[in-house]
């Protein structure tokens, strides 16, 4: 996987990621932005304490770990009425539709 | 229509404002959103998917005033995670009073009662407590995955009316609503005395063949028009009607998410309250280098094909109002009759 599609993948991942860098230094945290349209790209990330937001270039990054949680897993509201028509026996319920926003804004 | 003369003649002052500037991309609504953290878990939602540490941050009041500032809009709009627990949420709405912000603080009001009675807020004209009820007593405390929330959402709001304050409901549509549920739901919240009620689809994405979309975009239609047409003349909204025409199927808008943008802890979220594609530092950076053409209905963009949430489309009937005469009048027409 190249390195931007490791970036978008954690950039869509709702867990703590761990950012290793070219020199060896790590930094756990969860990563929340990514530019590519810059002329230097980069992502930013607040680390498992809140600090930040911390500002890393793509150059700077050799991998990305995926070590923390994924705080969506299972928890779309497709996903919800899945196990609802479950409960209730039904036989089919609609397609993953992700994240869904708030309902109360 | 129930919003307060006085906001909409600041609402179409500040539109006509930027149409005689030229100015082709503005805000009507900042949705503020000072922290992730809720009381709640509804299922689904977005808001509070995050770690732990994310959950714990939110902004500074100061943060929150420098973004109104730099954004412009009329009416700020505080939703979540939870507003009523964010330390500062007092003195935030009262520093956006007096700056004359229209501001409407969106709660799932399990808290409201006790901020109410522990003197928290002061009744304005500026300011209106909008209540997240999505329907009567079994379906809301269904939504939000918790019994007897509804009840407590109930007593909040007898709460405040009887405190003077404004308040309004807002109220998300999933499919499979019942209609006629939803139209005893107005009648309630007409009897328990709001000021109005603010619907909207609910947001969804899969990826589908362009038939089970327009199914989709059908079904929402034939949805909204079951539940608005014949319209009890009791009924407020205290919103755009043309977008309730447009969800009935009577307008074709395109979305304009720069019309409600967005602020939180991670900056200016691109390109819309629903859709996280990144952030930007500032309001100008959102508005100069959001890629804009890549969203909305007819951009193609996949995530965008079924939308018609009010955050991309109110804006767009707003403008639409003072946009031409027909669209003046439609809203005049709406606002007089109270037909769609
Ligand atoms: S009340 Fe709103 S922010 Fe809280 S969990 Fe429910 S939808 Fe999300
Ligand atoms: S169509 Fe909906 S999802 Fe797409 S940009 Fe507009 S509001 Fe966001």
């Amino acid at each position: 996987m190249s390195l931007e599609a490791v970036v978008d993948k954690a950039f869509d991942y709702r867990g703590n990621v761990t950012v290793v860098k070219t020199d060896g230094s790590e930094t756990v945290g969860y990563l929340f932005n990514r530019n590519r349209d810059v002329p230097v790209p980069f992502v930013q990330m607040f680390d498992v304490n809140g600090a930040g937001p911390y500002t890393i270039s793509y150059l700077e990054i050799r991998t990305i770990r995926f070590t923390g949680r994924d705080t969506a897993a299972g928890q779309s509201y497709a996903a919800w009425l899945r196990a609802k028509e479950a409960a209730k026996g039904a036989l089919h319920a609609e397609k993953d539709s992700g994240r869904t926003p708030p309902r109360d804004a | 229509m129930s919003v307060p003369v006085s906001q909409m003649w600041a609402v179409a002052s500040y539109v006509m404002k930027q149409k005689l500037t030229g100015r082709k991309r503005y805000p009507l609504v900042l949705m503020l959103e000072p922290l992730f953290r809720c009381n709640l878990a509804c299922a689904g939602c977005g808001k509070i998917q995050y770690p732990a540490q994310i959950l714990r941050k939110h902004l500074t009041v100061e943060q929150c005033l420098a973004a109104v500032d730099e954004c412009g809009a009329p009416v700020v709009s505080i939703p979540g995670g939870e507003p009523l627990m964010y330390p500062d949420i007092g003195r935030l709405v009262e520093t956006l009073v007096a700056r004359r912000k229209y501001v409407y603080l969106c709660t799932n009001a399990i808290l409201l009662k006790e901020k109410l009675e522990a003197g928290l807020f002061t009744p304005s004209k500026y300011f209106s407590f909008s209540v997240h009820l999505d329907g009567l007593r079994a379906e809301h405390d269904e939504a939000v995955c918790r019994n007897g929330v509804y009840v407590q959402a109930v007593e909040g709001i007898k709460e405040a009316l009887r405190r003077g304050f404004r308040v309004t409901t807002n109220s998300t549509l999933f499919d499979g609503v019942s209609p006629l549920r939803m139209r005893e739901f107005f009648d309630e919240m007409m009897d328990l005395g709001v000021e109005g009620m603010m619907i909207s689809p609910g947001y969804s994405y899969s990826k589908a063949p362009d038939q089970e979309h327009f199914l989709r975009t059908q079904r929402a239609h034939d949805l909204f028009s079951a539940i608005l047409s014949n319209p009890n003349r009791r009924w407020r909204f205290n919103q755009s009607p043309l977008f309730l025409q447009f969800l009935m199927g009577k307008q074709d808008f395109e979305c304009t998410p720069w019309g409600n943008p967005t602020y939180n802890v991670f900056g200016w979220q691109r390109p819309c309250y629903l859709l996280q594609e990144g952030y930007a530092a500032s309001f100008t950076e959102l508005l100069e280098t959001t890629r804009w053409e890549n969203y909305g209905r007819r951009s193609g963009n996949e995530k965008c094909r079924d939308c018609m949430v009010h955050c991309g489309y109110e804006p767009t009937a707003v403008n639409h109002t003072f946009a031409s005469w027909r669209g003046f009048r439609d809203t005049v027409h709406a606002t007089v009759t109270g037909r769609f």
